[in-house]
């Protein structure tokens, strides 16, 4: 069926709409570090591991059960250790007392005590992601396919479902201040997509025509996007541990201000491990679907083409983190170099494969 | 996971991360330990998760040659190339194994440790999981408040009533459970532990598939011009790759017709000589004798004869030519297959040799052009369709030196004993003919034809490794999304008279994240219980 040249144009009106909200979201992300105030609550200072007397947390965690035993009496539940204000049979602040970390992010802060800044900023990511949820949707209409079919298209869907994932991770642990952190690579790979790499829209080689494509490079294509979350992750804790572990020691440090308000490196470590918990299976699966599809297209699962070889070393590499992050000896720092090694060659695969590797097989070599 | 390393219970640690300290030291050589004490240090060693990580490491390194150098079994025309750009670095290479990388020695040994290690950290974890599947969950610690999560309740009810309550919560949210006096502990997520097994076992599952696909299967090629059949026996085909323990009597005996080879192309725009569909339209039977179907083979479609797959991998021209010799005889008549030597506009080339002609043998190197625009001077293809073919040739006469010497290449002309011919290079369109000087004879390019390539393979590891693929995915999901956990619930009379409880919650694994909110959750419905509601109806 003929490219809708129609769509393909508006689809790349919508990305260019979308790199311009992203850009601005990553100002005002920045602005924040320079101007936002400094007060309000971070997750990060909420889970100090010591008896807390729970306000807003407790309150907020026990809202549902306390919300539906509104009958006070003898016989109802009560509180210990709870604030004045919210000492009382069946009141809502029930669940008190919290000990250590974990509960207490249940009362992470909401929104409404998140700076103009980081607000604003988040506005303008979720404006820009659903420009670019349309750009790739109408890209796909204008193809008629799944619209990850080549390099350019395959970049621009891994930004947006890093995107999505960043933004799922602000609604569930609210890490607001990892906004320009994220956000920042997101508009760089966006812009050299739409420079470097653009390709117009254009049917499938006939290899390519095949509803596998489908299902294998959506794995791959979602897998990616995670990992590139799980990356900058890594950075940001490796940065943050430094500083930790500069602070502890007595050495003199650097941008105090700024380390103060994003989450502690445990919490970075621990949002890294969650997310490749959530790219590795799809990767695996990808790579599984990619098999089947290798075994349709050209009569062999597996046969150590350099793809898929990198997929392979990549696979194992991410394997290494995981057993890395339960090993004496490997947790913190060294997992996440690990992690970031994995990244590489994910990077390699889809970069220096694609665009180096035939270069190598005969002249190139080791010379 | 490293929430775990905080637990108070040593046996809990034990079973959960018996991995995670380092491998016990060496015995010393005194006469208690020996051989058998050597032994069972080194299996630990191999078997400790530092050493797993470290072959998994090896394992990706060892990988990226594979990935750089060209592999004889990819690929061996690179391989072939590559020894004559580098003659002095190659046979070091070849010595290493590094042009066949993932059948080289080091590389199985690598993976074989890697498995080995594997199934001794699996096989007790197994004995442990079935053992701890019909163990209760530990008591209760004294002092629940030191969990990691944990709360304080207060109460009305009287403690045994509190305790009854909270218990009722747990067991329909299907824990095991295990009472006491005025306490109650429970466990959920054994799963993830069955699932972690599950997972590797998989591993050596698939491990196992490829190896009997090794052993069982083949690979073979046939290039078939349309018009022609092949039976599949190991003389008719191109190339043939069997399996350790294969034999030429295992071959399923089917025969294969090529009637048709169509192909389009983008016709305009930028993308313009870029195939859109590739279609070979084949008659196959099954068995001599059977009856003949029809099959169109393309491109992610193939043919499934009895188990064996074929493919379609290639396509290209074969120009058609008939050769009078100098004696007036037609020698050759048939249509002879061209590789395409660039993609864009698929120029092909090949040899025509012709022994049979007298008084000297005839040879042709050519090069064939689907669509020939004149480009200043020198011929081109500028589209793969054939919209305006044209041959271009050089003759040659003398001994092909088809009967004496190592086998030839049907795509190459040993020039060696021949001369070229003085013939004004003109190139031919279809049903035009060029006369060899000095009687040689006359050769005509009456058309063309188009060919392809198939694939046949058999490997009947393939669905077992599917098996062992999606077992590893199921149990990879199992082991990341399901968490063990604990609940410990104590109750007893405050000092104000209410009854204070206890509640404590421990994770020994949750990769996902998220057991505080069902901690959360929990507590929540246990103050419903001591208040008397029913949970029913309510929602997570």
């Amino acid at each position: 069926m003929a490219v809708n040249q129609g769509l393909s144009h508006l689809s790349d009106h919508f990305l260019m709409v979308t790199l311009i909200l992203y850009f601005l979201a990553v100002l005002a992300f920045a602005a924040d570090f320079a101007f936002g105030k400094r007060g309000a609550p971070e997750p990060a200072q909420a889970e100090v591991p010591e008896l807390v007397t729970a306000g807003a947390a407790g309150g907020a965690a026990a809202a549902k059960p306390g919300a539906s035993t509104a009958s006070p009496g003898p016989g109802n539940a009560g509180t210990a250790n709870a604030g004045p204000g919210e000492a009382g049979p069946g009141n809502a602040g029930a669940v008190t007392g919290t000990l250590g970390g974990r509960a207490a992010s249940t009362g992470r802060p909401g929104l409404r005590d998140a700076s103009f800044w980081v607000r604003a900023g988040l506005a303008l990511t979720v404006l820009g992601v659903l420009g670019h949820i349309t750009g790739v949707v109408i890209r796909g209409l204008a193809v008629h396919r799944v619209p990850w079919g080549d390099m350019y298209e395959f970049v621009i869907a891994v930004t947006c479902v890093a995107v999505l994932f960043f933004l799922g991770l602000m609604i569930r642990y609210r890490p607001y201040r990892l906004g320009l952190f994220f956000m920042a690579p997101i508009v760089i790979i966006i812009g050299l997509a739409q420079t470097v790499i653009y390709t117009p829209a254009g049917p499938l080689v006939p290899a390519l025509n095949s509803y596998w494509l489908a299902i294998h490079v959506t794995a791959i294509t979602l897998a990616t996007g995670t990992y590139v979350v799980a990356a900058v992750l890594a950075v940001v804790y490796l940065f943050a541990d430094r500083h930790a572990r500069r602070v502890a020691a007595g050495l003199p440090v650097r941008n105090s201000e700024v380390f103060k308000l994003l989450p502690s490196p445990e919490r970075l470590d621990q949002f890294a491990y969650r997310t490749v918990v959530f790219a590795f299976p799809l990767w695996t699966f990808g790579i599984m679907a990619g098999a089947i599809w290798a075994d349709e297209a050209w009569g062999r699962y597996w046969g150590w083409d350099p793809t898929e070889t990198w997929a392979f070393i990549t696979w194992v590499v991410y394997a290494c983190f995981l057993h890395a992050r339960v090993t004496a000896g490997w947790r913190g720092r060294r997992a996440a170099y690990i992690q970031l090694v994995g990244f590489g060659c994910l990077l390699f695969n889809l970069l220096g494969v694609s665009l180096f590797i035939t270069g190598l097989h005969s002249y190139a070599g080791l010379s | 996971m490293t929430e775990t390393s905080r637990m108070t219970e040593p046996d809990e640690v034990a079973l959960l991360e018996q991995e995670d300290q380092p491998p016990a030291a060496p015995p010393r050589a005194s006469g208690a330990f020996g051989a058998v004490g050597w032994l069972r240090w080194g299996w630990r060693q191999l078997t400790s998760m530092r050493t797993a990580l470290i072959l998994l490491f090896l394992l990706a390194v060892a990988s990226v040659p594979g990935s750089l150098l060209p592999q004889q079994g990819i690929d061996p025309a690179a391989v072939q190339q590559y020894y004559v750009s580098h003659p002095g670095l190659a046979p070091w290479l070849a010595r290493l194994s590094l042009f066949n990388v993932f059948a080289a020695p080091w590389f199985a040994a690598i993976y074989l440790l890697l498995f080995l290690s594997l199934a001794g950290c699996v096989v007790p974890r197994t004995y442990r999981l079935a053992r701890s599947a019909r163990a209760l969950p530990p008591p209760a610690p004294r002092n629940v408040a030191r969990m990691p999560q944990s709360v304080r309740h207060q109460t009305g009810q009287d403690p045994a009533a509190a305790l009854a309550a909270a218990t009722a919560v747990l067991r329909r949210r299907k824990f095991r459970l295990r009472t006491g006096d005025g306490w109650v502990s429970a466990e959920k997520g054994y799963r993830r532990e069955l699932g972690n097994l599950l997972f590797h076992l998989s591993l050596l599952g698939l491990l196992a598939a490829v190896a009997m696909g090794g052993l069982f299967g083949y690979k073979a090629n046939r290039l078939l011009v349309s018009g022609t059949s092949f039976a599949n026996t190991v003389t008719a085909l191109d190339v043939f790759h069997p399996g350790r323990l294969v034999s030429s009597s295992d071959l399923q005996p089917f025969t294969i017709t090529l009637n048709r080879f169509q192909a389009s192309y983008v016709r305009s725009g930028q993308l313009r000589g870029q195939p859109s569909s590739f279609n070979a339209n084949l008659s196959y039977s099954a068995q001599p004798g059977a009856r003949a179907q029809q099959y169109d083979l393309r491109v992610n479609h193939p043919l499934n004869v009895d188990g064996v797959k074929v493919y379609l991998i290639g396509h290209g021209y074969a120009p058609v030519f008939k050769v009078t010799d100098g004696t007036g005889k037609v020698v050759f008549d048939q249509p002879v297959p061209f590789i395409a030597v660039s993609t864009s506009g698929l120029t092909s080339e090949g040899v025509v040799k012709v022994p049979d002609a007298r008084p000297d043998q005839l040879g042709f190197a050519g090069v064939f052009l689907p669509t020939a625009v004149d480009a200043g001077g020198t011929l081109e293809s500028v589209f793969p369709a054939p919209l305006n073919p044209r041959v271009s040739l050089i003759s040659y006469k003398g001994n092909l030196g088809m009967n004496s010497g190592p086998s030839q290449s049907v795509y190459q002309l040993n020039t060696a004993g021949l001369t070229e011919l003085p013939v004004p290079p003109r190139p031919l369109a279809p049903g035009q003919s060029i006369k060899l000087p000095g009687g040689a004879g006359t050769l005509t390019f009456t058309g063309y034809r188009q060919w392809a390539s198939l694939a046949i393979t058999y490997d009947p590891g393939q669905v077992p490794a599917l098996i062992a693929g999606l077992a590893a995915l199921a149990g990879l999901l199992l082991s990341f999304f399901i968490r063990r956990r604990r609940m410990f619930v104590r109750a007893y009379p405050g000092p104000d008279g209410r009854t204070v409880v206890d509640v404590g919650g421990l994770a020994r694994s949750d990769p996902a994240g998220g057991f505080d909110e069902e901690f959360a959750r929990l507590a929540g419905e246990f103050q419903a219980a001591y208040a008397g509601e029913t949970p029913e109806g309510k929602t997570d």
